[in-house]
């Protein structure tokens, strides 16, 4: 069943235009220049009830626009967006009650009161039956470790300790639909862990849809086998994420193990290289042109071992919005 | 309705948090009724009447004007417009929960905290200065009273909610905001000295506006200065303004909500 279903959706923004300095404030009080941004150009894509789907892009690309849409903040300017069978923009209780949007930036926790005051009004917004809510409650706080932390006010809690209430937060009703903005943005890689080992229990035991944005390759990597990648408001890859290494890693990385020491210039002779530090040297080369670079290393180089892998997926997407190469 | 119940618990224990906050904002209140008082006392030095005003009923006017400022015109949905400006405002779209309602009930819970404190107030300041107040003959008269402020009080509810609407366009709100909440608003609805003491061509005006609707006449009603006529011109007036108002506020709320570009994140 799809659950969530985009059709050429475009979204624009008129940007006030401000010159620099005083001069430049005092002048927009007579005139003001705008420019249109278009944050989403023409975006398509489905997806099933279930399904982990990881959003990737530079910043600026257009995934939060999206995700806003999709959640109803945002009034599309063109295209269509069905999620659950509702017209977001709309925002009926009936649809509100079954999403999620978690802001990794933005709290919705009370600022001065603590995590289970917001809770506690959450239960009452959504509806959620006394006895549901304590046993999502409970185990939300054990699966998450907070419970020594349920009746600190927000503002003193550390940004981890505050993720993890966000997440109860925005769980408590148990949404069909969850869409999480930058779950781990700010966070150590423990509590990274953390929460990505959550996220995917969540999603396997309650078989909610999730889309999940993040600049942390790890989190997707970790969790998602179907990436969308947007750049410049447009999709430009959707499908699993082994297919981006696939038709993006047009490269190998050979790396390798010298049993002595020798100049960088020996090694440069070689092309491709990217790091030397002794005994270390790594290649980089062309997938077609694999075995002949290994054995010019052989041939050329004292080796004492020698791998050849692929590159991870970090450098792969790093790469592609880098070059903007998209095929 | 629960919900509204839970929040309105929520932000009395804000209250809390914000102690000394609160405590300032009551002591300048106080010193604003008692510069008031000491001003009307020594205008009136040893004369019984003026402008109209026998002396106990224009001590009896100014009494009314801490209760109506703080019933009336004590409001929190001014902070709308921040939320709206700094994107604070994209946590309650998502929810369900009507937004308009989550600031009435807000608002309800700031007045019901300093109504408690103003009763207070008033209570010690009859009891020190040792005045008395004009009190109503007639039961009719309590009962427009309380009508005319309850009005009053949703009036002002949703001339706060309209200004705090046009943060939406405007992204800035403070310039009309103080123009028209201390300037035009305060002085127009009498919230400083009774409006018929101004020359009758300009009450004229001044009563086809929405603004003395809010503290001078449901004031003229407790001092039992207006005619029959005048009551039901005060009324429907009144009434008027808030349709409007309440048309107006929702009108330009649903606009805005379109505009509204979710700032952050």
């Amino acid at each position: 069943m799809e659950v969530i279903e985009v059709s050429h959706l475009r979204k624009n923004f008129s940007v006030f235009q401000k010159e620099p300095g005083l001069v430049g404030s005092f002048k927009s009080i007579f005139f003001r220049r705008y420019k249109q941004v278009k944050a989403v150009r023409d975006i398509s894509f489905s997806i099933k009830e279930g399904e982990l789907v990881g959003f990737i892009g530079p910043n600026g690309a257009g995934k939060t626009t999206t995700l806003k849409c999709l959640s109803g903040l945002l009034y599309p300017d063109g295209g269509s967006v069905s999620v659950l069978g509702f017209q977001p923009w709309q925002r009926q209780p009936e649809f509100q009650k079954q999403f999620s949007l978690v802001m990794g930036q933005k709290n919705q926790l009370w600022w001065d009161l603590p995590p289970l005051e917001t809770f506690l009004l959450n239960k009452e917004i959504y509806d959620v039956p006394q006895d549901q809510f304590n046993k999502t409650l409970n185990e939300l706080v054990k699966l998450l470790e907070v419970e020594d932390i349920l009746k600190v006010q927000t503002r003193k809690l550390s940004l981890g300790q505050r993720m993890k209430c966000e997440l109860i937060a925005a769980l408590l009703h148990s949404p069909k639909v969850l869409f999480l903005d930058e779950p781990t943005i700010g966070l150590d890689v423990v509590m990274q862990k953390k929460i990505r080992d959550f996220i995917k229990e969540y999603n396997q035991k309650f078989k909610s849809t999730i889309i999940l944005t993040s600049h942390y390759m790890g989190d997707v990597k970790e969790l998602c086998k179907r990436v969308m990648i947007i750049d410049k408001g447009q999709l430009v890859f959707d499908g699993e994420l082994a297919k981006v290494v696939k038709r993006y890693g047009q490269n190998k990385v050979i790396s390798v193990v010298l049993a002595k020491e020798i100049g960088k210039e020996k090694l440069e002779s070689i092309d491709g290289l990217r790091e030397y530090l002794y005994p270390q040297a790594t290649f980089l080369v062309k997938r077609e042109k694999t075995s002949q670079k290994t054995a010019e290393i052989l041939e050329k180089l004292p080796i004492a071992d020698l791998n050849v892998e692929e590159p991870p997926i970090e450098e792969i997407i790093r790469e592609l919005f880098t070059h903007k190469n998209y095929r | 309705m629960r919900k509204y119940l839970q929040l309105a618990k929520l932000t009395f224990q804000e209250y809390f948090v914000y102690r000394l906050n609160f405590y300032l904002w009551r002591f300048r209140s106080l010193v604003f009724f008692l510069t008031l008082i000491f001003f009307w006392l020594a205008i009136y030095g040893d004369r019984l009447d003026l402008f109209g005003y026998q002396k106990a009923q224009m001590l009896t006017y100014v009494v009314g004007i801490a209760f109506l400022r703080t019933i009336v015109l004590g409001s929190r949905s001014a902070d709308l417009a921040m939320q709206v400006r700094s994107g604070q405002l994209t946590k309650f779209l998502l929810q369900p929960i009507r937004v308009i309602k989550f600031w009435f009930t807000r608002d309800v819970v700031d007045k019901l905290i300093n109504l408690f404190f103003v009763v207070l107030e008033i209570a010690l300041i009859l009891w020190l200065l040792n005045f008395s107040l004009y009190l109503p003959q007639s039961l009719t008269t309590y009962f427009s009273f309380v009508v005319l402020s309850l009005m009053a009080i949703f009036l002002y509810f949703f001339i706060s909610f309209f200004l705090s609407v046009v943060a939406f366009w405007t992204e800035e709100i403070w310039a009309t905001r103080w123009l028209f909440g201390i300037i035009f608003l305060e002085f127009l609805a009498g919230a400083y000295f009774p409006l018929d003491v101004l020359p009758s061509w300009l009450t004229k005006i001044i009563y086809l506006t929405p603004f003395p609707y809010l503290v001078f006449f449901p004031m003229k009603l407790w001092l039992e200065q207006l005619t029959t006529h005048q009551t039901a011109q005060a009324f429907l007036i009144c009434f008027i303004w808030l349709i409007f108002f309440w048309w107006l506020s929702g009108f330009l709320w649903k606009k805005g909500v379109r505009n509204y570009q979710a700032y952050g994140g």
